[in-house]
């Protein structure tokens, strides 16, 4: 295969008859190299581990869809509370925006688990499998003799297996370790779905990991292309100075700029573009080339980022500014989705209350009453039974029915009964609220819900 | 292999230009074309599968299905509550008459008392001689699911089932000298 040669009005990997330009990016090595392995393997570690960590007796992050019960490092949300998911989301959108707006596309080089499982877990396969992106590339050209066949054979089998971990290990954010365990040692008749979901997730994941990788970024991330519209002059990106590097020529040229033009940074690129033609949307901010060139840089003796880690406005020798109204406004929005988040978790409750009219009259009177009749309902989002103390708070009520004794409400279920106040006749005179209050045996969870006495109004007596 | 990868320096631009914008000639990624015919057979499959050929039930039918498997679950539990003999038959069957007392517990000890004798100003007795609104079996039901609105009797039919009710009857026709 000829070496690629990008240019900026078409993409690379596509071929102009439509195909598919399979990339080998050559190896790098740096400082940003180590630090993303670090990063990378640091994310996979926990992306791992996660769902066998037990905070207060729960996997740290535990969707539970059996019992719809979401375990989030130690608290504990029920399907009622999925409200709180809008602050989490919108909190989680606008710290994509601050830090896109401040640091580009850090997220998409360092973090996404696209580029994490890429680069440092079936890359790193399949250089020791193949050799190096030389090597690849010969063997791509070669017929399928014992070697080709071998070696990509055994790649498949290797990614394949990879694949279906990834996959199990996804599904062990949904479904508790020892089930699936036992599902694991189980006939896929006995549980379709989850046998389906694992085996889909297998096949996508592979045909992403094996063969699509790249076009996933360019083509299908809608992340990667909001991302790029956040960015402006003064957001941290990778760029190539082109005041120190051009006109390019040899070493030994004095005419000539910086950059050798030794396309070391083209050979190294994960998505085959040359960023010496600057900012482009396919750039997902790896660092490779920075690493590529400053490597070139420190052979003949020039100093290095020629590539570099700044701004649109640093690279042309304006000064930078990272403080932008945009950045305040998006911190702002950021706090505002986390600190509702936050409070409302600290104030969601293990149990609910509903106080509900019965249907029918809404009030009897007898000689010398006024009675109404309500339904409590009491729903217990514990994974234990709790035993409520039911009682109303009025100075004008003495009479309840209903609620004489504590009512224990089974694990996850909840309990309805009746509840029926009444009152003196002489002391109504008006319809008036009161409140209605649930407290566990323990007397930590407290629950109050405010209900209306209605009675008959007396006609002012003409 | 190495011919096809040769791009020209400059892709072709279409004829058109709109506002001054003008747009290049390019081949979108077979990949993404074989997706797009891919959902075009799918599509095909689909509407075969579920318009035409008989193979798979339409929704019309499938809803007729569920109706039936919940008229069938009602039939199975439903009783023939004018008939007073089966009432106090099922008045002398021990599980009906658990769940019965299970039932009024919750629900209607609260005005007509732990042991059924009623409580001033709020529910009737349940004991006694005296049955205000008709004491046939059937009738007792019928009170119990329809309710005494006006006096504060709530309807329990929507709320608890034509089931329950049964039982709670046989459980206060148990309780009954």
């Amino acid at each position: 295969m000829a070496k690629i040669t990008p240019i900026r009005e078409s993409v690379t990997t596509i071929a102009d008859d439509g195909g598919r330009i399979f990339l080998h990016p050559a190896d790098v090595r740096g400082v940003f190299t180590n630090w993303r392995r670090i990063v990378g393997g640091l994310l996979i570690s926990i992306y791992v581990l996660l769902p066998w960590i037990p905070i207060n007796g729960h996997p740290a992050l535990f969707f539970d869809t059996v019992d719809r019960r979401f375990h989030i490092f130690g608290l504990t949300f029920a399907a009622q509370d999925f409200w709180l998911a809008f602050f989490f989301i919108t909190g989680l959108g606008f710290s994509l925006f601050f830090i896109t707006s401040l640091l580009g596309r850090i997220w998409c080089g360092w973090t996404c688990p696209q580029t994490v499982f890429l680069e440092h877990v079936y890359r790193r396969i399949e250089r020791a499998i193949e050799g190096n992106s030389a090597a690849q590339r010969k063997l791509d050209g070669q017929p399928w003799n014992s070697e080709k066949i071998m070696k990509r054979g055994g790649k498949q089998v290797i990614f394949l297996l990879i694949s279906t971990i990834i996959a199990h290990i996804f599904l062990s954010y949904f479904v508790s370790i020892p089930e699936l365990y036992k599902w694991m040692t189980m006939s896929p008749t006995e549980h379709w779905s989850a046998f389906l979901f694992v085996f889909i997730a297998t096949g996508v994941l592979h045909f992403n990991f094996t063969w699509f990788r790249e076009q996933l970024c360019l083509v299908i991330c809608p992340y990667g292309r909001f991302q790029s519209a956040l960015i402006d002059d003064d957001t941290m990106i990778i760029g190539y100075d082109e005041k120190r590097g051009e006109p390019r020529g040899p070493v030994k040229d004095p005419n000539a700029g910086d950059c050798i033009a030794c396309n070391r940074c083209v050979q190294v690129c994960p998505t085959g573009i040359d960023i010496r033609q600057g900012l482009q949307i396919e750039c997902i901010g790896c660092a490779n080339c920075v690493d590529a060139c400053d490597e070139m840089m420190e052979k003949v003796g020039r100093p290095k980022g020629l590539v570099r880690y700044d701004s649109l406005n640093g690279l042309s020798g304006i000064k930078r500014r990272i403080f932008r109204p945009r950045i305040a406004l998006y911190l702002v929005m950021l706090l505002i989705g986390c600190s509702v988040m936050a409070f409302s978790a600290t104030k969601l409750k293990q149990a609910h209350m509903s106080v509900v009219r019965m249907a029918g009259v809404p009030y009897i009177v007898q000689e010398d009453t006024v009675r109404n009749a309500f339904m409590v309902r009491l729903i217990n989002k514990q994974d234990l039974p709790v035993s409520f103390t039911v009682m109303v708070d009025s100075p004008i009520i003495h009479d309840k029915q209903g609620f004489e004794a504590p009512v224990t409400v089974p694990p996850l279920g909840e309990v309805v009964q009746p509840m029926v106040i009444t009152i003196d006749r002489a002391e109504f005179t008006e319809k008036f609220s009161f409140d209605v209050k649930a407290v566990d045996s323990s007397g930590e969870i407290e629950l109050m819900r405010n209900a209306e006495f209605l009675g008959p109004i007396l006609l002012p007596s003409s | 292999m190495s011919k096809q990868n040769q791009k020209p320096d400059e892709p072709k631009l279409r004829p058109h230009a709109y506002d001054g914008i003008t747009e290049y000639d390019q081949r979108l990624p077979n990949w993404w074309l074989y997706t797009l015919y891919g959902t075009i057979i799918f599509s095909v499959i689909y509407w075969f599968f579920y318009h035409q050929s008989n193979a798979s039930m339409s929704d019309v039918e499938k809803l007729e299905v569920a109706m039936m498997e919940i008229q069938a679950t009602k039939l199975a539990n439903s009783i023939d509550v004018s008939n007073d003999d089966l009432f106090y038959e099922m008045a002398e069957n021990a599980t009906f008459v658990s769940s019965g007392e299970s039932i009024y517990n919750q629900y209607c000890m609260v005005c007509h008392g732990p042991n059924l004798e009623g409580i001033t100003g709020l529910g009737l007795n349940l004991v006694d001689a005296e049955w205000v609104h008709g004491g046939e079996p059937s009738k007792i039901y019928q009170t119990i699911y329809d309710g005494v609105l006006d006096k504060g009797m709530q309807a329990w039919g929507p709320i608890i089932g034509q089931k329950s009710i049964t039982e709670v009857t046989a459980f206060i026709l148990s309780k009954k000298e």
